[in-house]
């Protein structure tokens, strides 16, 4: 038996990478430490897909990496506009490959980012974004926001980890010295542990914003006795919390880039935390689910110039989200064929998206079976990228963490599935000589 | 006068997927001076591969032209898969009888689009000049800016007989727009300049907006941060005029919105 | 068979090597230099200019907050954007480029080697991420490493033995350069969303700028870097900051270099030569500046100069950018770094119309004007905080024509008429003086002639540039046209760019320094950081340096411990 430290989790966009697990013949037999219950779960272990295959008469049929390879490569040559589609469960090196696939297929390239964050980032291209480090979080925050979220829930090691209850340099004594202030539209587990839980209606969240920006710029006098449901003296309270702060921090979630304005609930989020530095110091920060959300997200941008939904048909990228993202093309059924990697729209897309994905070929390239695999007509299983493969990815503050491989596989990687994915089509491409 | 006469063929919508054609290709002012043959032979992009006009569309011209602008295009068939229709177009007119796709006269900076039907989004996409008429509905983004541009439309006339979308002319700074209908979330928003008319009724107009004129017709659901300022007649009519957004500080609170 | 390559009849510039427009061939075998050839391909440069590969000792081409940038401005991106070919990627942006675009125009411009000039330690994966994209160009990058805690704490105890450990151990676990310098102590401020002048002490922290840049001039010499400590220094932008930027230069005048080159070199000096008390009465102190750098020989420079239009400001001065938005009101990203640093980014437009754009964009030339001695002073715009890159060839054909500067400030603002001295400046740039500013004098201030870059002497890399121009030409138009596109680039021996086209797209070279610093002292240091991994970091000290994977074609240097 091995113990290994310092192991990093491929799960959420914690990434937290102090885990410390037991490793015998092969196999991950205790996580010592570190992990939250879901971490844990995911490096012990689930079933996986024991080979390639490919459907054959509406039966998915045991092949060879070789043939699903090739087959792979002719459904994506032959098509007029491949959707490739994931990449936010995987690693940087395999995202590059997967960026040259798209140019090389003039192909639709879009990432989880459009159902989860997209808005925050449609948000950042009209206002910018504020941030920080989440040790900046743990070191100094002493007013912590979370809007729309409810990491006890969905983030476990969020706030042990980097906000409310972690201990740091001005923030010795850890909750105790820090304001929790939780803003969604139910009380939600972390709601209760707020200091202050401010209720918003369904879909109110950018009129409250609007009136907290107009009580932080000095115009308290035009806002109404109450906003989206919030009385203006529960207002006047969280605006005056924002101003006595030292250093405000704010997370938000789905419950706010999803209802209502959406992306624009996020600029006027971004918004409100421009309008508290004229008061004090604030940061603003999405809270990101995959792993490499936010990495597929740096990855396009470096080699395409833009985060997600870009199509570059005509040899360029062209970028727009809400004509590009993976569910508008779905559920318009503009695109003929779809590699999905690293995602599962099959349990995450509305039911009008997956009526058309059933119609065309798909590939899908993942360790796990899952809803898509359902669509599927060619099945790639890879090596668990963070158990069986290393790679970079970016934690959702965009710090780079490198995930480790702590166990040896047959099955292939990501980045190299695809790269001989490409290969191949281009090897078609010269045959038929163009 | 030309009329330049485009009927997508049948078969470009029946495969299994509806990949959109797209027509940027085919305005007046790039379509000036062609023959027939040259007409078929332009080349648009359909999906990943570029094709010739003649192998998407049934061609058909009559008539002669000057110049650009006696050049008038009609698209016909069922264009709610054909995109880019007017995009960047300079002169003359286009006529599109049925639902458009995307970015319909987006960038178009004079000459005459007449939609005989509604418009996927993104229709008059920052345009600058000319007049763009939706006989329809508009869906969102309508004028807006593109993303991440801190200026959308800058010029030109939009008319749409029906409802629009979210978010019609985000980062206007010139020009007009006339909905006859009801404006869905956040019209004018970011607005810096020029006059937007909802004769309906709207959610959110002029947020964040630091100059330009909103006026609603119908019911309005007002953001907080705007600032009463007196009643006030327009066209006859009485409104209640708002100076805003003090969201976005007292120095740029210069836009005005009139509602009921 | 060696791969040969034989440049014939090209006048050269090779001022490292004191050739000074000479007609002469230049051999090459194997991606070097070399005396002769025997069955070489011949490239006939009849005629043209002949210069080594350029080097650009500051620019921001690659991590964190370019990305940022990139993300931020779509705007910016489909400004640029061209279709891929045959041996190119797909290319995007104007003011940020993608890294594809960044390879082939730099490349294209006769460039072979870039600094990038700020890689913030705990995201340092990200700028090696990037920089394996780009492709052509060799590269390196400059830690910051003054805002970091440890850093303080050394200086405040006085320690500058561990305080040399330290910026060691950040080199090493960075593959870094050298040590980068950036608002010292003002960064950490920003976090309480203050700020620091040089003489003003750190909240918290007990130590003033002046204590930080000194010290690390003293720790960066106790090892035989190649280069200095390069520093971005306080109250960037503030009228009257030139006076910060002299009191800096004075602080580390007795501080002995360990090898033959400056102690300093400050950067985008045109944004520190300010004069006046506020906007309005904002003046060039170009003439203080270079009057201090031209009587003392401790100090170096690199311009930034302005170029006009819309850019993307971005740097890790966190309250400058902010206080740039609040000017602006336009979009504005800041990312605050545990325990070490910060950046802010902001999009911004330089006009000729605004009387305080007229005076930065006058500075900048003046500082090269003014500055006697060229191996002082290097072209750069800090890319692209005072402009992109490619805009280059314009500051070339303006230092080179007087002329074509009172072409240009006629249709700009008066006060270039009675607040910067560009207009009275007679002075013009030969094409020796071009290729020392481009090339020589960067390699040298960056110890990088020692390592084949920058010159065309035997043994030397086979970094080339043939401008497509006769060293007569005065024609300011035509020498910016021959700068933006070379007739050929040649990088270590290979073709890349013909005819201003880009032919091949081999990766480029990572150069990093290992500064050897003693067991004991590094041990006594890591006791110290491993309580700040483990109280202060949110990322294990296992897993923070940066793994050899992301240095895929690495080429070490070694800087011996001296003291
Ligand atoms: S919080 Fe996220 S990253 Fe951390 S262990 Fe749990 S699932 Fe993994
Ligand atoms: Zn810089």
């Amino acid at each position: 038996m091995v113990e290994i430290t310092d192991v990093v989790c491929s799960l959420c966009g914690c990434v937290c990478d102090d885990i410390v697990l037991e490793v015998e013949n092969n196999k991950v037999v205790k996580v010592k430490r570190g992990a939250c219950s879901v971490g844990k779960s995911k490096l012990l272990g689930h079933e996986r897909i024991k080979s390639p295959m490919i459907r054959e008469n509406g039966e998915l049929k045991e092949c060879s990496y070789d043939e699903a390879i090739k087959k792979s490569a002719e459904i994506l040559y032959k098509s007029r506009r491949p959707l490739l589609y994931g990449w936010s469960s995987t690693v940087c090196e395999a995202d590059k490959v997967g960026v040259e696939l798209t140019e090389d297929l003039g192909a639709v390239m879009d990432n989880t980012a459009s159902v989860c964050h997209g808005p925050s980032v449609l948000a950042i291209q009209d206002v910018g974004l504020p941030s920080c480090t989440l040790g900046e979080v743990k070191n100094r925050a002493d007013l912590v926001i979370y809007w729309g979220a409810n990491p006890a829930q969905a983030h476990a090691n969020h706030m042990k980890r980097y906000s409310y209850v972690s201990k740091g340099y001005w923030t010795a004594e850890g909750k105790k010295g820090k304001k929790l202030v939780v803003v969604d539209v139910r009380k939600t587990m972390t709601a209760k542990m707020a200091d202050v839980f401010v209720q918003v209606e369904q879909g109110q969240d950018y009129p409250v914003f609007s009136a907290l920006r107009a009580i932080l710029q000095g115009h308290e006098d035009v806002v109404p006795d109450k906003v989206g449901g919030v009385p203006k003296e529960q207002l006047l309270e969280l605006a005056n919390m924002v101003k006595e702060a030292k250093f405000v921090m704010t997370f938000f979630g789905m419950g706010v880039t999803h209802t209502g304005a959406r992306h624009n609930n996020i600029v006027n989020a971004i918004q409100f935390t421009r309008a508290a530095h004229l008061h004090t110091k604030a940061s603003i920060m999405p809270l990101r689910g995959h792993y490499n959300v936010a990495g597929i997200n740096q990855v396009c941008t470096w080699e395409t110039g833009f985060p997600f939904a870009i199509e570059m048909a005509r040899g360029y990228a062209w970028y727009n989200p809400g004509e590009l993202s993976a569910t508008d093309l779905l559920y318009r059924g503009d695109c003929d064929a779809a590699m999905i990697i690293a995602s599962d729209p099959g349990a995450h897309f509305p039911g009008e998206s997956l009526k058309h994905l059933a119609k065309i070929p798909v590939i899908q390239i993942d360790p796990y079976a899952n809803p898509t695999t359902e669509f599927a007509d060619v099945v790639i299983p890879v090596a668990v990228s963070g158990i069986e493969a290393e790679g970079n990815v970016y934690r959702m503050d965009n710090i780079p963490i490198r995930l480790r491989k702590i166990l040896d596989t047959d099955y292939l990687p990501d980045e190299e599935i695809l790269e001989r994915i490409l290969t191949e089509v281009r090897a078609l491409r010269e045959k038929e000589g163009e | 006068m030309q009329t330049i006469t485009l009927k997508l063929k049948e078969a470009v919508r029946s495969g299994i997927a509806a990949v959109p054609v797209e027509v940027d290709a085919l305005t007046p002012d790039q379509l000036f001076g062609k023959n027939e043959a040259e007409l078929k032979a332009v080349k648009v992009w359909w999906g990943n591969r570029e094709e010739n006009t003649g192998d998407l569309f049934d061609v058909s011209v009559e008539g002669d032209a000057g110049n650009a602008e006696e050049v008038k295009i009609v698209f016909e068939g069922d264009l709610t898969r054909v995109k880019r229709i007017g995009d960047g177009m300079k002169a003359g007119e286009i006529e599109a009888r049925g639902d458009v796709d995307m970015r319909c006269g987006a960038m178009m900076e004079g000459g005459k689009i007449v939609v005989k039907g509604n418009a996927n989004c993104w229709a008059g996409r920052e345009m600058r000049g000319g007049e763009l008429i939706i006989e329809g509905d508009a869906e969102d983004n309508l004028c807006a800016m593109y993303r991440g541009e801190d200026k959308g439309m800058t010029g030109g006339k939009v008319t749409v007989n029906g409802n629009a979308g979210e978010l019609v002319g985000q980062y206007m700074a010139g020009g007009e727009i006339l909905i006859k209908g009801n404006a869905d979330r956040l019209a004018g928003l970011n607005m810096r300049g020029g006059k937007i008319t909802i004769e309906s009724d709207a959610q959110w107009p002029g947020s964040d907006m630091t100059g330009g004129e909103i006026v609603v017709k119908g019911e309005t659901e007002m953001t907080p941060s705007f600032k009463f300022v007196e009643t006030a007649t327009v066209d006859g009519v009485e409104y209640k005029k708002y100076l805003g957004d003090l969201a976005m500080g007292e120095k740029k609170a210069k836009g005005t919105l009139h509602v009921k | 068979m060696a791969d040969e390559l034989l440049i014939r009849n090209g006048v050269v510039y090779d001022p490292i090597n004191g050739v000074k427009g000479e007609k002469k061939d230049i051999c090459i075998r194997d991606g070097k230099v070399v005396d002769s050839v025997t069955n070489p391909k011949v490239i006939d440069a009849e005629g043209r200019v002949v210069m080594p590969g350029g080097v650009d000792i500051h620019a921001h081409i690659a991590g964190g907050k370019v990305n940022a940038g990139r993300i931020m401005r779509p705007e910016d991106e489909r400004k640029g954007v061209e279709p891929k070919t045959k041996v190119c990627r797909a290319q995007s942006g104007y003011s940020v480029p993608n890294t594809f675009a960044t390879g082939y125009r730099y490349a294209r411009m006769g460039y072979t080697f870039v600094m990038e000039a700020a890689m913030p330690p705990l995201a340092a994966r990200h700028t090696h991420e990037e920089m394996i994209d780009i492709p052509i160009l060799d590269n390196a990058a400059l830690p910051l490493i003054d805002n970091n805690w440890m850093t303080m704490e050394y200086v405040k105890s006085g320690d500058m033995d561990l305080l040399a450990a330290y910026m060691a151990w950040i080199i090493k676990a960075t593959k870094g350069f050298g040590v980068k310098i950036v608002n010292p102590g003002g960064t950490e401020a920003w976090a309480w969303g203050k700020n620091c002048d040089l003489n003003d002490s750190v909240p918290y922290f007990d130590v003033t700028p002046a204590e930080i840049i000194k010290g690390l001039a003293v720790a960066n010499e106790k090892f035989d870097m190649p280069h200095s400590i390069h520093v971005h220094t306080n109250m960037l932008g503030h009228p009257g900051n030139f006076e910060v930027t002299k009191d800096t230069y004075d602080l580390v005048k007795g501080v002995k270099a360990s090898k033959d080159r400056q102690v300093i070199h400050t950067t985008h000096t045109q944004f520190h030569s300010y004069g006046g008390t506020n906007w309005g009465n904002f003046e060039s102190k170009a003439d203080a500046i270079a009057d201090y750098i031209n009587q003392n020989d401790h100090a170096t420079i690199d311009i930034g100069s302005v170029i006009l239009g819309d850019t993307t400001t971005m740097t890790a001065d966190g309250p400058m950018e902010y206080s740039l938005y609040q000017i602006t009101g336009r979009k504005w990203t800041n990312h605050d770094v545990e325990l070490e640093t910060g950046s802010g980014i902001t999009p911004f437009l330089y006009s000729g119309k605004v009387s305080v754009h007229t005076i930065q964009w006058a500075i900048g030339q003046e500082l090269a004007l003014l500055v006697k001695d060229p191996w002082k002073v290097a072209l750069t715009t800090d890319h692209p905080n005072a402009g992109p890159f490619i805009g280059y060839p314009i500051i070339i054909s303006h230092l080179m024509s007087k002329k074509r500067r009172d072409e240009s400030a006629e249709d700009m603002h008066k006060a270039i008429f009675d607040r910067a001295a560009l207009p009275s400046i007679d002075r013009e740039y030969d094409l020796n003086e071009i290729a020392i500013i481009t090339r020589g004098m960067t390699a040298k201030a960056l110890g990088l002639h020692e390592h084949g870059k920058g010159h065309l002497g035997v043994g030397a890399d086979a970094d080339v540039a043939i401008y497509d121009m006769s060293p007569e030409e005065r024609d300011a138009g035509k020498i910016q046209k021959a700068f933006l596109n070379t007739k050929y680039t040649i990088k270590a021996g290979e073709i890349v760019v013909k005819d201003g086209e880009v032919v091949a797209t081999p990766p480029g070279r990572t150069i990093f320094v290992t500064p050897e610093c003693d067991d004991k002292l590094t041990d006594e240091m890591m006791v110290t950081l491993k309580d700040k991994f483990a109280k202060y970091y949110s990322v294990t000290l296992n897993n923070y340096p940066v793994q050899d994977a992301y240095l895929p074609n690495p080429y070490e240097i070694k800087a011996p411990w001296r003291s």
